[in-house]
Parts: C-alpha cells; sequence; structure tokens
C-alpha cells in the first residue's frame, strides 16, 4: 500500500508509460483537488453518507423484525432468503437494476399503470440511480450484524423496561438501541467503507453523470494509464473516509458523554 | 393501540424481500429474452440459453472463474487455518499488530487493495515471469482477503474449543502431528469448511480486484460481465447468471440444512449438559 503513496507523488511521463518518480511532486494532489475531481469526491461523500444512512433506516425495522416477531425455528428460512441476494453475483444484480429501471421496463410500467408518471422513465445513468443501486447492493451488509446484535439481546431486558412503565418509543432509544449500538456500528461501517470505494454501481447504473471516486480511480489505472493521479485520488479516498469515520466516532463519543452526564445530573435532581 | 407496529414491521419485510429480489427475478425472466439486447424484452425463447451453450469465451470466463476459485480458497484455507490456530492458541506479543494487520485488510476499500496488488505485480512482474500469470494474479488477489476472513473464522471456533483435549492427547503420547490430525482437526473442521466455502464464493463474485489484476487471456466470469456493461449487453449474460443463480441456491440450501442439523444437535446437547430442559421453558 505504501506504493500507492510512493507514486501519488510521481507523475505520468509520456503517453506510453504509466508511472514514473524520478521527480516527485505534489501536482498530481492539487490535480486530484481541482474542481471537476473535486466535485466527483463531494458527490461521492453525498452518495456514501446517503446510501448508509437509507440502508440503516431500511435494515433496522427489518433486522428488529427478524430478530424479535419471527419465531426463532422460522429465522434461517428469513435468513437464507437474506443471503441468496448477497451470494449472488454483485454485477449481475446491478444489471437486473437496468432492466427493471430502463426507460420503457418495468418500474416504467407500473407508474404509468398508476398513473403517476406518463412519459419515459429517466432514472437510468442519473446519480438518483447509483444512490438506489448502493443501498440495494449494501443492504444485507447492514442487516446481518444488526441482526446479530438484536437477536443477542435478552427479550427480558425489554420486558423489564415495559414493566417499569417506558413507552414503545422510550424502550427503544433508551434500552434497544443503545444494547445493539456495537451491531449498529459495525453495520454503518461495513456499509460504508466499501460504499465509498465502489465502482461498479457507478459504472453499471450512473452513466456518464452518476460519477463515483472509485471510477475516476478505475479510469486512470486501466483508461487513462495515470498511476500517479490514480494514485493520488486512492490516497485523497482513504483519507477522506478515515475523516469521516473519525468525524462520526468523535461524535458519538462526545455524545455518549453529554448523554451520561445529564442522566448522572437528573438523578442527582431526583435524589 | 399495541397492535399497529406489529403488521406495520411485517408489511416493512415484505417490501424488504421485494427489493432484494426484484433485479434478480428481473434477471431470471430476460435470461428468456430472445433479443439481441438483454435489456429490451423481444418475445420469449431459449436463444439465450443456446448461444450460451456454443459462445467459447464465455466457457473460458467461466473456467478462468473457477479455477481462481479453488485456487485462492485452498491458499486462504491453508494460511487462515494456520494463522487462526496460532492466534488462538499461542498469543505472544505480535498478537495485537497481526490482528490490527488483519484488520486493516478488512477495512481497506477493495479499490485500493486492487491498485496495491496491480503495482506490486507489475513490479514483481518486471523480473519474475511467475507474476505476469493470469490465474497466480487472482490466486494471490483472491486470497488476500479471504485468508483474514477464514484466519477470523478459525481463531473463534479454535478459541471456544478447551486447549486441554490436546494435552490430554499429548499426556496420552501422540505425537504433534497426530495430535493435530486426530484432535485438532476434526474439532475445528466445521469452520474451515465454512471458511472454505465462504473463500471459493467471495472470490467468484469478485469482481473489483479481478477487473485490476487480470491479465488479456485468463478474464474470470465477472470481468467478462464488466466489460459487457461497457460495450453492449446480451442476454447470454443473464442466461448464465441464472444457471449460477440456481447453482448458488442448491448450495445455500445444502450448507443452510447441514448447519441447521449440527446448530440444533449442538443446542440440544448443550440444553441437555446444562438441565435446561424443564426448567426454564422460555429459552
Amino acid at each position: 500500500m505504501l506504493w500507492i503513496l510512493f507514486y501519488s507523488f510521481g507523475y505520468k511521463p509520456d503517453l506510453y508509460h504509466s508511472i514514473a518518480t524520478d521527480r516527485l511532486s505534489l501536482g498530481q494532489y492539487k490535480l486530484a483537488a481541482s474542481s471537476t475531481f473535486f466535485q466527483t469526491f463531494m458527490g461521492t461523500l453525498r452518495i456514501s453518507l446517503t446510501g448508509t444512512a437509507l440502508c440503516f433506516l431500511i435494515g433496522f425495522p427489518f433486522a428488529y423484525w427478524l430478530s424479535v416477531r419471527v419465531p426463532p425455528s422460522r429465522r434461517p428460512i428469513f435468513l437464507a432468503l437474506i443471503l441468496i441476494p448477497f451470494w449472488t453475483n454483485f454485477l449481475v444484480r446491478t444489471i437486473g437494476w437496468r432492466i427493471l429501471l430502463a426507460p420503457s421496463g418495468i418500474f416504467a410500467g407500473v407508474l404509468h399503470f398508476l398513473g403517476l408518471h406518463s412519459t419515459a422513465l429517466e432514472v437510468l445513468d442519473t446519480r438518483g440511480a447509483v444512490q438506489l443501486g448502493v443501498v440495494y447492493n449494501y443492504l444485507p451488509l447492514m442487516i446481518l450484524p444488526l441482526y446479530v446484535a438484536l437477536d443477542r439481546l435478552d427479550p427480558g431486558l425489554r420486558e423489564a423496561s415495559k414493566d417499569l412503565g417506558a413507552g414503545r418509543v422510550r424502550t427503544l432509544f433508551k434500552v434497544t438501541i443503545p444494547l445493539v449500538s456495537p451491531g449498529i456500528i459495525a453495520g454503518l461501517l461495513l456499509v460504508f467503507i466499501p460504499l465509498s470505494g465502489d465502482f461498479i454501481t457507478a459504472t453499471v447504473l450512473g452513466g456518464a453523470k452518476g460519477n463515483m471516486a472509485g471510477r475516476m480511480i478505475y479510469d486512470q489505472f486501466l483508461v487513462a494509464q495515470n498511476w500517479a493521479l490514480g494514485s493520488a485520488m486512492a490516497v485523497v479516498l482513504i483519507l477522506l473516509i478515515a475523516a469521516v469515520v473519525l468525524f462520526f466516532g468523535l461524535i458519538a463519543i462526545v455524545g455518549r458523554h453529554i448523554i451520561r452526564y445529564r442522566r448522572r445530573v437528573e438523578l442527582a435532581i431526583a435524589v | 393501540m399495541r397492535d399497529w407496529v406489529r403488521p406495520l414491521l411485517g408489511m416493512w419485510a415484505i417490501a424488504v424481500f421485494l427489493f432484494l429480489f426484484a433485479p434478480i427475478v428481473a434477471i431470471v425472466v430476460f435470461s428468456f429474452n430472445s433479443g439481441r439486447s438483454l435489456e429490451i424484452w423481444d418475445g420469449a425463447g431459449l436463444s439465450a440459453y443456446a448461444s450460451f451453450l456454443s459462445n467459447g469465451v464465455v466457457h473460458s470466463a467461466i473456467r478462468t472463474s473457477i479455477y481462481a476459485a479453488i485456487g485462492s480458497a485452498i491458499i486462504a484455507t491453508l494460511f487462515g487455518s494456520l494463522a487462526g490456530i496460532a492466534l488462538a492458541r499461542r498469543p505472544g506479543k505480535w498478537q495485537i499488530i497481526f490482528v490490527a494487520l488483519l484488520a486493516l485488510v478488512l477495512v481497506t476499500p477493495e479499490i485500493v487493495s486492487a491498485i496495491a496488488l496491480l503495482i506490486w505485480d507489475v513490479r514483481l512482474g518486471e523480473s519474475w515471469s511467475f507474476f505476469t500469470n493470469g490465474l497466480i494474479r487472482l490466486w494471490i488477489g483472491h486470497s488476500l482477503f479471504s485468508t483474514a476472513v477464514v484466519t477470523l473464522i478459525i481463531r473463534s471456533r479454535m478459541a471456544g474449543i478447551d486447549e486441554s483435549l490436546e494435552e490430554a492427547a499429548a499426556d496420552l503420547y501422540a505425537p504433534p502431528f497426530r495430535r493435530f490430525r486426530q484432535v485438532t482437526l476434526p474439532l475445528m473442521f466445521p469452520a474451515v469448511l465454512a471458511g472454505l466455502l465462504l473463500s471459493f464464493s467471495l472470490s467468484l463474485d469478485d469482481t473489483i480486484i479481478s477487473t485490476f489484476v487480470s491479465v488479456a487471456g485468463s478474464t474470470p466470469w465477472p470481468v467478462y460481465v464488466f466489460s459487457a456493461v461497457r460495450s453492449v449487453l446480451r442476454p447470454e449474460i443473464a442466461a448464465v447468471s441464472t444457471v449460477m443463480f440456481l447453482v448458488t441456491l442448491f448450495a445455500v440450501g445444502v450448507v443452510a440444512l447441514v448447519l441447521h442439523q449440527s446448530e440444533s444437535n449442538a443446542r440440544d446437547i448443550t440444553k441437555t449438559l446444562t438441565g435446561e430442559y424443564g426448567g426454564n421453558s422460555r429459552a
């Protein structure tokens, strides 16, 4: 991985070579930070943050349903049903969306039938399609750790909370969510990190408009053959991911301290 | 008052399943498309399956994929098992560093690993032609991630097995290799099998690393599909995917059945041992 760092200070010598490192400079970083590439990085960040949040919002009620409402004997069947799409080729699943979202495809037909949309559907090859695609592709990665965490939770704790007079919402936020937070963190990381580097979904569904950082790196390495710029972009991407993870990690730690402090104050007042 | 949440959650679950299966159903249905382009329906027919059976490029891509998956699964299981045993049984001062390295491998975005591998392959390929062989590149690339996964699986399995069993074998004068073969290996076998299957399917499914490291002539199946996305998608791709989907379905079914049976056995045994029968009825 250090080679990437080293190469990122190099340059592209001529049309037929992909890398030279006899002169080292920060030039590639300047290029990577230039406005067009910068916009793509920001777009990637927006897609990956929105995607992670949507995965959580869709995945949490589902994992809750699976671990609380479904009797244990039937859970393996539903888990297997989650795993089947997960084991189906990533690329092929994404191509499936191309069929569904095609301008005169199935979704367009359904929307037309419902009278919601009459002209040809223009979702394909936009940022919206990429957003949908990444949520779809990474949803199982969110559901599985959430399910494992929720499954380990003793149902007695929720019942105790109810017996002590806490409502449904209060039990969810004060008992369930704090106790499964390791699972939530695992799920968020498992979705966010690979999603940020994904270039397949963007290539299949994004066309020219839905570009993502992963695809930029891919283009620099395998199409433009400019390894120095590609390496610089990869370094920027890693730093960006690390920064986001650290940022939210800090927020979580500070938030937890504030909650604890407030609880202590409440207790002190009550006593 | 309390009953509106339950149907709502159920409906949500159904919606999630529909969402998860919609594109797969689309692929299966469109594999019977007799048109020239995958995305435009042009009457039902089996022409896609026929052309897949006669397309040599597709055959060689699938063959490469299977070879790559077998090779990298064996490499990953071998190294991962040994590393997992070492981590569980002889934790030393290097353990933290080693676990940190494993975690680093697991959290690195795949595209970064892929370009790092490409850079290494090209540099090493200048002096050793070994690294310009497409299949060997795929083996190395695919086994990297799955070795880390297998290591963690084996470690958690070995951590759950009492070392006194191995010590007992040693006390009974079993030499180290025999001890490993007759005591340790049978005990960790479910984890080894799980690791083998997992790394096999990870390799089969991998697109990102394969796209970067593969060389012309040994193109694995996902890379073939990926290049088709950039030119034209033919219904054959859906046909092959449908066949692969059925195979996966079968494999998942078998694994689930085996796991389900062994798990319920294990649960029964634990319950009997801890005298939980008759006592606590809710568990």
